[in-house]
């Protein structure tokens, strides 16, 4: 009996420690990579900026014409004032996605799924039931986002799940059921519309055909551009050798921020090909510069993921996976990420031949005051970078 | 400001609500004397957050508890008025506290027991989950679990038992309330959340006080 009570407190008071604590975080011994660029102290003050802003971390990494370099300021985690290093480990959010349509891609040039196939040829049933317009939305539609499947995300009961349930893991089909038998929000092919679901259903269907596409991403993206410290579904409550950062979040709007790391590992772990990945700031330059390049896919892969919808107001906005926004009047051709602690972006600008990573580890997903001052920060970084 | 602007209707309107039953009260025990107004009402409060009759295993994980009171507002005593202050014990969202009034209809259903519907108004002061932190003149400082009050609208449904013919006696009842918390953050304009209530009012027979 005795042992029984001393094994539940001792289950009981670890639990408490986790929730309360987040995750250990070291300082690194490497030094970061910093090539003679002209903007590197410029844009240290930025970044020192934003952590006298109530941005506990933040971290840029920019492949430019003087080379790879590196810089970051502020907090990996607040409680001991661990500091913030370019060989920490960043949740990219769904940035994932560019990575999972390059999978997907390199399936089709393997000759194992046709974009313009219907999905539902490639999933089982017990998957595919209840979700309307299966039939007519093809691979290339969820690629894309305009698929008009409904938002999982958006589904009351699973955020209240979420929030209420920190250390819970979602299984991938669960996700579905969020959505099955739901209105459509527009016809197949008709309007352009970001959802995440789109892209857990490319992750089931990656799934199905590879067996393990964790592993064959590994294979075909991980090892051939070297990439040594990016994980896509991440363990549980792993620090990955203590490079993970912590997490923050301002839940209730008012500036407070708190270590929500549990709860942001719960749910990175939980998602699958909308997100899932961490990895370093070179790491990530390193992939967009290598699928840039052609190192990942053919010629007419790369020019069908940049084959843009257009959004409600007719402008350029996706392609498979990739996204194209203005930045200082420069055209970026990449990804963003948010999540509950974390925030970045991943782009490319053809027109500098300048690759930009950049990363903060507090809530992007939900408002709070500090973000106003962040975009304008955020703002200043690429007047530096561009101008 | 908003938020001491709803601190303050929200306790002007508890304040009133207890003042109007209390002169009800009065009126009452001059010809109502079976029935005992001011009960100690002692509950557990099972709490989540989650939409209405979903997720009920969170409830049970998370175990606060309830002191309030409540009178009558007829001569039949199917319309009650209750005060609550509750002590919500939430790991996974933070705990809270939350002060609340709400009007009670209760119909019986078959001899003593009764079925309850009631709505009203609180106030709830949520804290988070984990250590906390805000930046002054650049450096971290720790506010521990520091929360936000919010104003909330609480809807219930429930059953008891009911009996006033003894004269110390103890009305067990079972309860369900769904809660909308006002202003969460900037995008969540209402969060729902639950309480599964178990309880039992203690009726002291007030009248003996005077009494030598």
């Amino acid at each position: 009996m005795k042992t029984l009570v001393l094994i539940a407190f001792t289950f009981w008071f670890t639990s408490l420690m986790v929730m309360a604590q987040g995750f250990e975080v070291q300082t690194c011994n490497e030094a970061p990579d910093l090539y003679a660029s002209a903007k590197i102290s410029e844009l240290q003050s930025i970044l020192d900026q934003l952590t006298h802003n109530k941005v506990p971390g933040a971290v840029a990494a920019i492949w430019d014409e003087s080379g790879y370099w590196e810089i970051s300021s502020g907090y990996s985690k607040i409680e001991g004032q661990v500091p913030m290093q370019t060989c920490h480990l960043h949740y990219i959010q769904s940035i994932t996605k560019t990575y999972m349509a390059v999978s997907i891609l390199q399936l089709s040039e393997e000759g194992k799924i046709a974009l313009d196939e219907p999905f539902i040829h490639y999933l089982p049933s017990n998957l595919t039931d209840g979700i309307p317009n299966s039939d007519k939305i093809t691979v290339r539609m969820l690629l894309n986002h305009t698929s008009g499947i409904r938002e999982y995300n958006d589904d009351p009961t699973y955020v209240t799940r979420l929030l209420q349930n920190p250390n819970r893991i979602f299984q991938p089909e669960e996700y579905l059921d969020y959505i099955r038998g739901k209105k459509p929000d527009f016809e197949p092919g008709s309007k352009y519309s970001y959802r995440n679901t789109n892209y857990l259903i490319l992750a089931l269907i990656a799934e199905k055909i590879t067996g393990n596409h964790k592993a064959y991403m590994k294979e075909k993206i991980f090892k051939p551009l070297g990439l040594k410290n990016t994980f896509y579904r991440i363990e549980q409550g792993d620090s990955y050798g203590d490079k993970l950062v912590n997490s923050y979040w301002d839940r209730y709007s008012n500036s407070i921020l708190e270590n929500v790391s549990v709860l942001q590992n719960s749910n990175v772990v939980s998602m699958i090909g909308d997100d899932g990945t961490i990895t370093t700031p070179k790491e990530a330059v390193i992939f967009l510069k290598g699928f840039i390049e052609g190192k990942l896919l053919s010629e007419s892969s790369m020019e069908m993921m940049q084959e843009w919808v257009l959004n409600r107001d007719g402008k350029p906005v996706y392609g498979l996976g990739l996204n194209t926004t203005l930045f200082q009047g420069f055209e970026g051709i990449g990804h963003s990420g948010g999540g509950l602690g974390s925030g970045s972006q991943l782009y490319y600008f053809p027109k500098k031949d300048l690759y930009i990573f950049l990363a903060v580890n507090m809530g992007t997903v939900t408002q709070s005051p500090i973000h106003k001052e962040v975009e304008k920060i955020l703002d200043e970084v690429y007047r530096v970078i561009l101008n | 400001m908003g938020k001491i602007n709803a601190m303050k209707t929200t306790t002007m309107l508890i304040v009133f609500c207890f003042l109007l039953s209390w002169n009800q009260a009065i009126a009452q025990s001059e010809n109502q004397k079976n029935y005992r107004n001011f009960p100690i009402v002692l509950t557990l409060q099972f709490h989540a957050l989650s939409m209405p009759i979903k997720d009920m295993k969170s409830n049970l994980k998370n175990v606060g508890f309830g002191i309030g009171t409540e009178v009558s507002h007829n001569g039949s005593h199917n319309w009650a008025q209750q005060f609550d202050i509750i002590w919500i014990k939430n790991r996974g969202i933070g705990n809270g506290i939350l002060f609340s009034t709400q009007t009670a209809w209760r119909p019986m259903v078959v001899g003593n027991v009764y079925s309850e519907v009631k709505a009203g108004i609180g106030y709830m002061i949520g804290f988070r989950p984990s250590e906390s932190f805000t930046q002054k003149d650049g450096n971290w400082i720790s506010v521990g679990k520091k929360g936000k009050g919010m104003l909330t609208l609480p809807l219930g449904i429930g059953m008891g038992y009911y009996n006033h013919s003894q004269n110390m006696f103890v009305s067990p009842f079972l309860g369900y309330q769904f809660m909308l918390v006002k202003n969460y953050n900037l995008d969540l304009p209402f969060v729902p959340q639950s309480l599964l209530q178990m309880g039992g009012r203690i009726h002291p027979d007030y009248s003996k006080l005077g009494e030598n």
